[in-house]
C-alpha cells in the first residue's frame, strides 16, 4: 500500500444513469477512500462507513457504496485495490439495519391467527350451515366421491383400490342387520347402504349420504353380531345427524388452505391426513352422545341388548389398547366410561332380548370377504 | 460505434452451485422459511453477472420483505382460497352431483389472481433493479393485466392457438408500455402479425396431431397413434421453443426506450441445444446421486435391523427406525436441493448467458440524460406469487 496511489474506476451518482470515469485512492492515512470526479469537489468516504454490494458474480471486484450515500457506487476492477482495501474496511459485509421486523412479526401473527381462524371456525360453522341445506342427492355424491377416495389412499399397491367384500350370504345377513337396526321409521332422504372394505383396521365410519362403512377388522374382532349391529346403530345415528357430511366440507374448505401453505410438495401428504381424520372422525361430545342415544334407542326398537355396545368398546379397549382403530375413535372422548355404562344401564332395563343375527347369518357375516 | 453496449456475462458455474446447494439445504432445514434468503441472494448473484457495457445490473430487493409479503398473501388468500373452495364443493354437490365441477371452477377461480400475481412479481423485482445506480420500474397495472390476459388466452384456447401471436404480442406490450428506466419509459413497436411465421411449425405439428386423432381409429391403429404421439410432443416442445426464441428478437427489437433501441441475436437452436443437454446432465447426475445415497440409506437399514444384505428378505425386514425415517426424509428432500442446484448450473445459467451474451444495447446517446426515479415501496412484494407457488423461478 503505497498511501495515496491514484487509480481510476466508473462512479455513479445514483441521479443520472451517467457512468463517470472518477479518480480514487485509498488512502490509509485519514482512513478514507477518496474519490474525484472530473470538474467536481472531492468525496471522502470514510472506510468505517464503506459497504459493499453483496453477491457480486465477477470475482475479484468490488462495488461499493457509503452509508452517507447509499445510492452512490464505485465500481473498483482493479484486483490489488480491492485486495488493499478489504482488510481496512472491516464493516464491509455490514448489513443495513433491518427495517420493519415488527410488521413482519404482526403479519406473521395475522397469518397464523387467519389460517386458524378459517380452519377452526369459519370453515365449520359455514359448513354446518351447508350440511343443513345440502340436496341428499348432492350427499349422495360426496359420500361416493369420498369413499372412493378412501379405497385407493387405504391401499397398499400402487393403483388399486381397496375391495368391497361381496359374498351372496354375507350380504344377506349384513342387509338383514341392516333392516332390524334401521327401523322402519328412519326419516332419511335416503337408504342407508352398508359396505365392507376388505382392510385389517379395525373400525367403521359414516359417510355422507347414508354410507356406513365397515372394515373388515371390525367384523373379525367382534363375539358376536349384537356388537356390529350396535355399531352400525351409532353410524346410522351420525348419518341422521348429517355429522359426516359437515366434516367432508369442512375438510374441503381446510384442504385448500392447507395446500396453500405448504405448497404442492407436502400437498400429497396433507390429501391423506384429511382422509385419516375422516376415518377417525372426532365428532363433537354432543354429537357422539346423540349418536349413542340415537343406537340405544334403535337397539331397544329391534329387540337387541344396547349393552351390546358397551362390551364391544370394552372387548376392543381391553383387547387392542387405547390407540388402535375404533378404540381411538371411541376413547377419545374422557366420558367413554360413561357411555359403557349407560349403554350397559339401558340393557339392564330390557327384559326379552334376541340376537340380531343367528348363528348361521353370523358365520356368514364373518366370512363376507372370503 | 462506440454509443452500442454490449453485454458481458460473468456468472461461474462453481459458486452459483456451491451456493444453491448451501442455501437450499438451509431452506429444507428452516421449513421453507430460508428461501426468501435463498431467492434474493440468488438473485443478486444472477442480476449482478449481467454487465451491459461492463457495469453490472444491481438486485437491491430484501428477503425480509418477501416474507412480509408472504405473509399478507397467506392473509388474503386463505380467505379466499377456504371460502371460496368450501362454496364451489357445495354448489357443485348440490347442482352437478359430482366434484369435477367444484375442482374446475376452482381453477378457473385462482387464474385470474395468477395473472395478477405474475404481473405483481415483475412489477415487484424491476422496482429492486437498478442499472447504473438507477432505479427500474413498472406501473401499478396488475388488474387490468389480469382481464387482458384472461380474455386473449381465451381467445387462443378458442381458436386453438391461432390467435397465439395475438396473445404473446399484446401482453408484451402491454407490460413494456408500463415499464421505465429511471425517468424513461419504455415502448413495445410491432405488431402481432411479425411474429405468425413463428408458429407455422407448431401449427403443423397440431394439424398432423388432428387428422391422426380424425381419420385413425384408435381401436385399430393404436400402435401408430401412439408411435406418432412419440415422435410429434418432442417435436411441438422444439417447435414452441423456437417460436419463443425468433419472438423474443423480434420484439426485442421493436423495442425503444426514448431513442435507445436494443436487438437481440438469441439462436433457437442454441435455446434447444441448452434445454435438451442442460436436463440431461441434471437428470443422470441427480440419479446417480439420489442412487448413491438411497444405496447409503438401505445398508443403513440392513445394518440396524441386524440382517444380511439380500433383497429375499426385503418383506421381512422390520420397519425403519424413527432415527432411520428421518434420515431417509432428509435424503428425499436432499434429491430435491440437487436437482434445483444442478438446475442452476446447467439450465438456467446457460440460458441467461446465452440471452445476456447475444443481446445489444444501441444508440445510446441519451443515456447520461436519463435520472432517478421514485422508490416504488410495494408492501407485499411478490407475495402473491410466492404463495401460489409461481416463483419457482428466479
Amino acid at each position: 500500500m503505497s498511501g495515496a496511489a491514484q487509480n481510476f474506476a466508473d462512479f455513479f451518482d445514483g441521479k443520472t444513469a451517467v457512468a463517470r470515469r472518477v479518480a480514487y485512492a485509498i488512502d490509509n492515512a485519514s482512513g478514507t477512500l477518496s474519490i474525484t470526479p472530473p470538474e467536481a469537489a472531492a468525496m471522502f468516504w470514510r472506510f468505517e462507513k464503506l459497504r459493499e454490494v453483496p453477491d457480486q458474480a465477477a470475482r475479484g471486484q468490488l462495488v461499493v457504496t457509503t452509508v452517507d450515500h447509499p445510492l452512490m457506487r464505485l465500481h473498483i476492477i482493479d484486483k490489488n485495490d480491492v485486495s488493499d482495501l478489504r482488510p481496512l474496511a472491516r464493516d464491509l459485509r455490514l448489513k443495513p439495519p433491518v427495517r420493519g421486523k415488527s410488521r413482519v412479526l404482526f403479519w406473521a401473527a395475522g397469518a397464523v391467527a387467519a389460517v386458524f381462524a378459517i380452519v377452526f371456525v369459519l370453515v365449520p360453522v359455514m359448513s354446518d350451515q351447508l350440511a343443513r341445506i345440502l340436496p341428499p342427492s348432492g350427499e349422495q355424491a360426496l359420500g361416493e366421491a369420498t369413499l372412493g377416495q378412501i379405497q385407493s389412499a387405504l391401499s397398499n399397491e400402487m393403483t388399486g383400490l381397496v375391495p368391497t367384500c361381496d359374498a351372496p350370504d354375507g350380504l344377506d345377513a349384513l342387509e338383514q342387520m341392516r333392516e332390524a337396526v334401521e327401523g322402519a321409521n328412519d326419516g332419511l332422504p335416503y337408504p342407508v347402504r352398508v359396505t365392507v372394505l376388505d382392510h385389517d383396521m379395525i373400525n367403521a365410519f359414516a359417510l355422507p349420504g347414508g354410507q356406513v362403512v365397515f372394515f373388515r377388522g371390525m367384523i373379525d374382532a367382534a363375539e358376536n353380531p349384537d356388537g356390529i349391529a350396535a355399531v352400525m346403530a351409532h353410524e346410522i345415528g351420525h348419518v341422521a345427524a348429517r355429522d359426516p357430511t359437515r366434516i367432508a366440507l369442512r375438510s374441503a374448505g381446510s384442504l385448500g388452505v392447507l395446500g396453500l401453505l405448504f405448497g404442492d410438495f407436502a400437498g400429497g401428504a396433507v390429501v391423506l391426513l384429511l382422509i385419516e381424520q375422516l376415518i377417525q372422525a372426532e365428532y363433537s361430545r354432543d354429537a357422539e352422545a346423540a349418536a349413542d342415544a340415537f343406537a340405544i334407542a334403535r337397539l331397544r326398537d329391534a329387540d337387541i341388548n344396547p349393552a351390546a355396545l358397551g362390551d364391544l368398546f370394552q372387548v376392543l379397549r381391553d383387547e387392542y389398547g387405547d390407540v388402535e382403530g375404533i378404540a381411538a375413535h371411541f376413547t377419545s372422548h374422557p366420558a367413554l366410561g360413561d357411555r359403557i355404562a349407560a349403554a350397559r344401564a339401558a340393557g339392564a332395563e330390557m327384559g326379552d332380548t334376541r340376537p340380531v343375527l343367528n348363528a348361521t347369518q353370523w358365520a356368514a357375516l364373518r366370512a363376507i370377504c372370503d | 460505434m462506440a454509443s452500442d453496449l454490449g453485454i458481458v456475462f460473468s456468472g461461474q458455474r462453481g459458486p452459483l452451485f456451491r451456493m444453491a446447494m448451501r442455501m437450499g439445504a438451509l431452506s429444507v432445514l428452516t421449513l421453507g422459511i430460508y428461501r426468501f434468503w435463498m431467492k434474493t441472494r440468488l438473485r443478486r448473484y444472477y442480476w449482478s453477472a449481467i454487465r451491459p457495457g461492463g457495469h453490472p445490473m444491481e438486485y437491491v430487493g430484501e428477503p425480509l420483505e418477501k416474507l412480509l409479503g408472504f405473509f399478507i398473501a397467506v392473509v388474503v388468500l386463505a380467505f379466499y382460497i377456504g371460502i371460496v373452495n368450501l362454496v364451489l364443493m357445495f354448489i357443485s354437490f348440490s347442482l352437478f352431483d359430482g366434484n369435477y365441477a367444484a375442482y374446475l371452477a376452482s381453477f378457473v377461480g385462482v387464474i385470474p389472481i395468477w395473472f395478477y400475481a405474475r404481473y405483481r412479481a415483475r412489477r415487484y423485482v424491476l422496482a429492486r433493479t437498478r442499472w447504473r445506480g438507477i432505479r427500474f420500474g413498472v406501473e401499478p397495472a396488475a388488474w387490468g393485466y389480469a382481464w387482458r390476459a384472461m380474455l386473449l388466452w381465451a381467445l387462443t384456447i378458442a381458436s386453438a392457438t391461432l390467435f397465439w401471436p395475438l396473445m404473446t404480442f399484446r401482453l408484451e406490450k402491454y407490460r413494456i408500455d408500463r415499464t421505465w428506466y429511471g425517468d424513461r419509459q419504455l415502448s413495445q413497436g410491432g405488431d402481432a402479425r411479425m411474429l405468425v411465421k413463428g408458429m407455422i411449425p407448431v401449427w403443423i405439428i397440431l394439424a398432423a396431431g388432428a387428422s391422426v386423432g380424425i381419420f385413425v381409429d384408435p381401436g385399430e391403429g393404436i400402435q401408430f397413434v401412439v408411435g406418432f404421439a412419440i415422435l410429434a410432443l418432442p417435436l411441438l416442445a422444439i417447435a414452441f421453443a423456437w417460436y419463443s426464441v425468433r419472438s423474443f428478437r423480434l420484439l426485442t427489437a421493436h423495442k425503444m426506450a426514448g431513442d435507445i433501441r436494443f436487438v437481440s441475436k438469441a439462436s433457437a437452436p442454441r435455446v434447444i441445444g441448452i434445454y435438451l443437454l442442460g436436463y440431461s446432465a441434471t437428470a443422470i447426475l441427480t440419479g446417480i446421486a439420489a442412487a448413491a445415497v438411497s444405496f447409503g440409506w438401505l445398508i443403513a437399514l440392513f445394518a440396524t435391523s441386524g440382517e444380511g444384505f439380500s433383497f429375499e428378505q426385503f418383506d421381512a425386514i422390520a420397519a425403519p427406525g424413527l432415527p432411520l425415517q428421518i434420515v431417509g426424509f432428509v435424503i428425499y428432500f436432499f434429491v430435491f436441493v440437487i436437482w434445483s442446484a444442478l438446475r442452476h448450473v446447467f439450465i438456467t445459467m446457460p440460458l441467461w448467458r446465452h440471452y445476456a451474451e447475444t443481446l445489444e444495447i444501441l444508440d445510446t446517446m441519451s443515456l447520461p440524460g436519463i435520472r432517478q426515479r421514485d422508490r416504488d415501496e410495494h408492501r407485499e412484494a411478490e407475495g402473491f406469487a410466492e404463495a401460489l407457488d409461481l416463483g419457482a423461478a428466479i
